[in-house]
């Protein structure tokens, strides 16, 4: 058998379209889910056992039934419920949902990591409780989190390859079309699935550079307060 | 606007059929992805380079890609290239079971990294053979410690098994598909599958916790 990889050459403008929709859709939900996560993380640790269940259910949810699914309901129910949006803002909206609920998991990790001594330290001088958990207990955070974190992203990088599901022309949308034109799935399919781990080889190095960095900054911290 | 989730319960026989073959291909699934990642443990820790540098380079192709991609790869890749007709329930279980058993593998290593060089040297003094060592006293072990987070690859294994119904496999998710397709009622239909996802996915993650919970308990 033979492959016949100009044809995938002629339709590269298709497929550089669906990488570029890929890299927009994880360049917005990424850090929406970030946001999304560090709200409901308040709730997940809320003194308020109603704020507690709502969060640790919603987290629960997300987490328990399979990203297609979710992706399926809300493509299919909003329109019963007279909202009407188009492919892009639905793939960005479930894709931040869908990555809040673990990054909410790794949040509520890392401040459980925090000894209770500096909670209790905080409020013994008076801080108000956003304050202190703004200055005193997120910078702790930051490499307990990097780690697991980097690793949701590129999940969530790789998940995006399910909104082809809903017609959104991602890459694994293009890469169907380009089957179509061309009939040459072998070399389509495994071209995306190289364009895929070039994303999340590159996104694991930018994680591991990062947290070469920051280590570097942790130390020259701890000198100087020494 | 009115949903009519009686109708839809009423209909959802086939659902439940097919809740059984989601359910049975990622049982199957999954023993190979623990076969896999067993034989990938092993291979990572052999004295050839060669065959530790393929270890590293499957599993950064595996958990590189979506497994998405990976399935459709199986499915269309596949059997031109070894020029076999093989199944798309085949296709989807052999996807599945090779992306589980990269991870399955990063498992077992993390497994493998609690139990101490004193054992090995041991077995060695006792005079037994390497593969002896591996089957009877080191992969036992590992297995033990690592039951919960093996727990927890099978609801993942379950959360991809969705992926399977964009290569006409017939399960949950297709079922619902074809519901949705002749009783036009989304809403109800996807509600019910994602309950009975959810059903199958928080009793296995619950129950894994609490292994954890109890192995933490009795460790040390």
């Amino acid at each position: 058998m033979e492959f016949d990889f100009l044809a995938l050459w002629d339709n590269r403008a298709l497929l550089a379209e669906g990488f570029l929709t890929t890299i927009v859709i994880s360049f917005f939900a990424i850090p929406v889910s970030i946001v999304m996560a560090g709200g409901i993380v308040f709730m997940r640790i809320s003194k308020n056992k109603v704020a507690r269940v709502i969060a640790a259910s919603y987290v629960e949810i997300i987490r328990n039934v399979p990203f297609l699914i979710q992706i399926f309901m809300v493509f299919y129910a909003l329109p019963f419920f007279g909202v009407r949006l188009s492919g892009l803002p639905i793939g960005i909206i479930c894709l931040s949902i869908y990555g809040s609920a673990y990054f909410v998991e790794i949040f509520r990790g890392g401040i459980e990591a925090v000894p209770r001594g500096q909670f209790d330290a905080s409020k013994a001088l008076g801080l108000g409780y956003f304050f202190y958990m703004r200055k005193v207990i997120f910078p702790q955070l930051v490499g307990y989190i990097i780690p697991p974190g980097s690793n949701i992203a590129i999940t969530m990088v790789k998940e995006s390859s399910l909104l082809s599901m809903i017609t959104i022309a991602e890459l694994t949308y293009m890469a169907h079309d380009v089957n179509g034109r061309t009939f040459s799935p072998v070399e389509v399919f495994t071209t995306i699935a190289v364009l895929y781990w070039v994303i999340s080889t590159a996104l694991m190095t930018l994680s591991e550079w990062v947290q070469k960095k920051m280590q570097v900054e942790e130390t020259l911290n701890v000198q100087l307060i020494r | 606007m009115d949903f009519d989730f009686l109708l839809i319960i009423s209909k959802m026989g086939p659902m439940l059929k097919a809740t059984i073959t989601t359910i049975g291909v990622a049982l199957v699934a999954c023993c190979l992805g623990m076969l896999l990642g067993t034989v990938l443990l092993i291979f990572k820790n052999s004295k050839y380079r060669v065959i530790r540098i393929f270890v590293k380079v499957y599993s950064s192709a595996i958990r590189g890609t979506p497994a998405l991609v990976q399935i459709l790869v199986f499915y269309y890749v596949l059997p031109p290239v070894i020029g076999l007709d093989i199944g798309p329930v085949t296709a989807g279980i052999m996807a599945i079971g090779f992306n589980s058993g990269a991870y399955v593998a990063e498992i077992l290593r993390g497994g493998l990294s609690r139990i101490s060089e004193g054992q090995w040297e041991a077995a060695n003094a006792l005079g037994m053979k390497k593969s002896a060592v591996w089957i009877k006293v080191i992969l036992p072990q590992i297995y033990y410690s690592v039951i919960p987070l093996l727990v927890n690859e099978f609801t993942m294994v379950i959360k991809i098994t969705p992926l399977l119904s964009t290569i006409t496999v017939l399960e949950l998710t297709r079922a619902s598909q074809h519901l949705i397709v002749s009783t036009y009622r989304p809403v109800e239909v996807l509600t019910m599958a994602a309950i009975l996802y959810f059903c199958i996915c928080f009793t296995l993650s619950q129950f894994g916790e609490r292994l954890q919970r109890r192995s933490e308990l009795y460790r040390l």
